[in-house]
């Protein structure tokens, strides 16, 4: 097995997840600053982070579709995926409530929904981005991208 | 506990299904005159739009009228007519227009442009008017011209003598106006500069001037629903000016005023009214558009409060200092009816029970379900006060399936007494006089007793 995947074609999602991952995680930054300040311009960065983090996010999902289907991902790590696709939809719900008019498109429904995105994607991202099966499977998958470093054992 | 459910079950429908949840909506009728029901305000996940689909009038098709009134088209064929008005010598103003292109400063702008680009708001205009006439008579105008042309997004028109006055999006302006003339090539003069700026968001002017023509009175919308382009935006916005004919002076002659789209003198009075465009986006039945007496000096409450000290929690930092002073309306309308345009009904021709109160054009809602508005209403007078209910005049602007074959803005009376009413959808302008079959007729009933 390790063969063999040494062998594949790079993934092409983890690096659209992180993409997607960083604006939904700067939206709690915005939200932070509108909160400071109440300035409506942190408030309209916010929700076009939201905005592009989504499209980005569902680009994530096409390139998921495609890692798997030309097999170069053939297990899914689906606790990853589950929370990557939670991440996503309070995201979706977010931007809703972010379009809102004024304060409550932030306070408090829009500030909690971001804070709540942005642990899931930092809880998740401290193993890389890649939704890749096994233990500490990401880490060494990156690992092996930039250095091709010797396989960490199962 | 009931609200948090109905708003967890419209986060997971919002989710996905993409699509909003049916609120429980009022009867409008709870929500007519000085005490309108005010339910709890709520916060929506999903912006509610629901816009009535343009898609005009059909050959031989027009609204219709309450039982002794007739409609008939004055003339039609026009670039998203908004207002109309009636000169001195019978001449009828028509002015095309619509607001400049708005910007986009979140999705949701873009967005809700489209959709609301549907419902025919987005239609070309003139920009610019256009004279009627009707030489024969007949209440259908014969011969048009262009009045005025390249005007930027006029709204109200008043003449007073020979000065009349345009009040377009960024500025009031004044022209030369001699009785008979059918086209005025001069530029007009500037008689002071109004709010406009790279947002303007309520972009209409209404304007009418004084029983004595010594001051004019226009109306400015605010810059957006509820500061949502920030309160720097809303500088001279969202009142009522008065402006001395004079010298050009201006200044605030009312405030907190969300949107005044139209402005008139009671006759038996004297006095300034208006019919105003309330918030949007807290419920399918907050906030009530209203009628209004206009109080000199006073705040309407907009944005921190709405009908007297009912806080809007969307706006921060509040302001409980200008809360304590804000004043309730006059007359609720119901909510999201949209009125623009009032005219009243003293000097009609129309039947006796129309005579003593005034017209109100409700354009409809973009944002409420079911629909409401897409009428004409009368709301009774009595001592300069309104005394009774609306009563709806004209209707039919919508299809039984919610398609909008017109909607009514402008409202004005010709001179021999019948009404006038633009649709911008429909690009027509309709006359409703009292129907002579019926005012000739034996059984026509008295109208006078009680």
């Amino acid at each position: 097995m390790s063969n063999s995947e040494k062998n594949i074609e790079p993934l092409t999602h983890p690096v659209l997840v992180s993409s997607a991952a960083a604006l939904l995680i700067g939206t709690l930054a915005t939200d932070v600053f509108y909160c400071q300040t109440l300035l409506f311009q942190w408030n309209n960065f916010s929700i076009w982070l939201l905005t592009a983090g989504l499209i980005l996010a569902a680009i994530a999902g096409l390139a998921l579709l495609f890692d798997v289907a030309s097999k170069r991902l053939p297990v899914i790590a689906w606790d990853r995926f589950i929370g990557f696709t939670a991440a996503a939809l309070i995201s979706l719900l977010n931007a809703f409530v972010h379009s809102r008019d004024a304060y409550t498109a932030v306070v408090p429904d829009g500030f909690v929904l971001s804070a709540v995105t942005a642990v899931i994607l930092v809880f998740l991202g401290r193993r890389g981005w890649s939704l890749r099966a096994g233990p500490r499977s990401s880490v060494a998958k990156t690992m092996e991208f930039h250095a091709n470093s010797t396989e960490v054992q199962p | 506990m009931n609200a948090n459910l109905l708003r967890a079950q419209c986060a997971i429908a919002a989710i996905l299904l993409l699509s909003g949840c049916d609120d429980k909506v009022a009867d409008p009728s709870k929500q007519y005159g000085a005490h309108p029901s005010l339910p709890a305000p709520q916060q929506y996940i999903l912006p509610p739009m629901r816009i009535a689909f343009a898609k005009g009038w059909g050959t031989n098709q027009a609204p219709t009228a309450a039982s002794g009134l007739e409609v008939k088209a004055f003339a039609t064929g026009f670039m998203h007519p908004r207002q109309v008005y009636s000169l001195p010598n019978g001449d009828v103003l028509v002015v095309e227009s619509n607001g400049p292109k708005a910007p986009i400063y979140r999705p949701k702008d873009f967005i809700e442009g489209k959709v609301k680009g549907l419902s025919g708001s987005a239609a070309p205009a003139g920009n610019r008017i256009i004279l009627l006439r009707d030489t024969t008579g007949n209440g259908v105008a014969d011969q048009r011209s262009v009045f005025i042309d390249h005007l930027n997004s006029p709204f109200g028109v008043v003449l007073v003598g020979n000065d009349l006055y345009v009040a377009a999006t960024d500025a009031l302006l004044k022209f030369h106006y001699e009785a008979g003339q059918t086209h005025i090539g001069e530029l007009g003069e500037k008689v002071a500069d109004l709010p406009a700026g790279q947002i303007n968001h309520h972009w209409t002017k209404s304007l009418t001037a004084s029983p004595d023509g010594s001051k004019l009175y226009v109306g400015v919308g605010s810059n957006s629903n509820i500061t949502e382009n920030g309160m720097a935006a809303e500088e001279g916005r969202a009142a009522i000016y008065e402006i001395d004919r004079a010298t050009g002076m201006k200044r605030i002659y009312a405030s907190g005023v969300r949107n005044a789209t139209g402005l008139a003198f009671e006759p038996i009075s004297g006095k300034l009214w208006a019919v105003v465009n309330e918030r949007d986006e807290i419920g399918p039945d907050l906030v009530p558009d209203y009628l209004t007496s206009v109080k000199e000096n006073a705040f309407y409450g907009w944005p921190y409060s709405y009908f007297g000290e009912h806080v809007d929690i969307r706006v921060e930092p509040q302001r409980p200092d200008l809360v304590a002073k804000a004043i309730a309306p006059d007359y609720a309308l119901s909510s999201h009816v949209a009125p623009l345009g009032l005219v009243f009904t003293q000097s009609s021709s129309l039947p006796a029970d129309y005579r003593s109160g005034v017209f109100i054009t409700e354009h409809g809602s973009w944002d409420r379900s079911p629909l409401v508005g897409y009428k004409v209403v009368y709301v009774p007078f009595k001592d300069g006060q309104p005394s009774g209910p609306p009563r709806d005049v004209v209707s039919g602007f919508l299809t039984d399936d919610g398609k909008a074959l017109g909607r009514p803005v402008g409202i004005t009376l010709d001179h021999s007494g019948a009404v006038l009413i633009a649709d911008d959808v429909g690009n027509a302008v309709w006359r409703v006089s009292a129907a002579r079959h019926l005012a000739s007729g034996p059984s026509e009933p008295a109208r006078s007793g009680k």
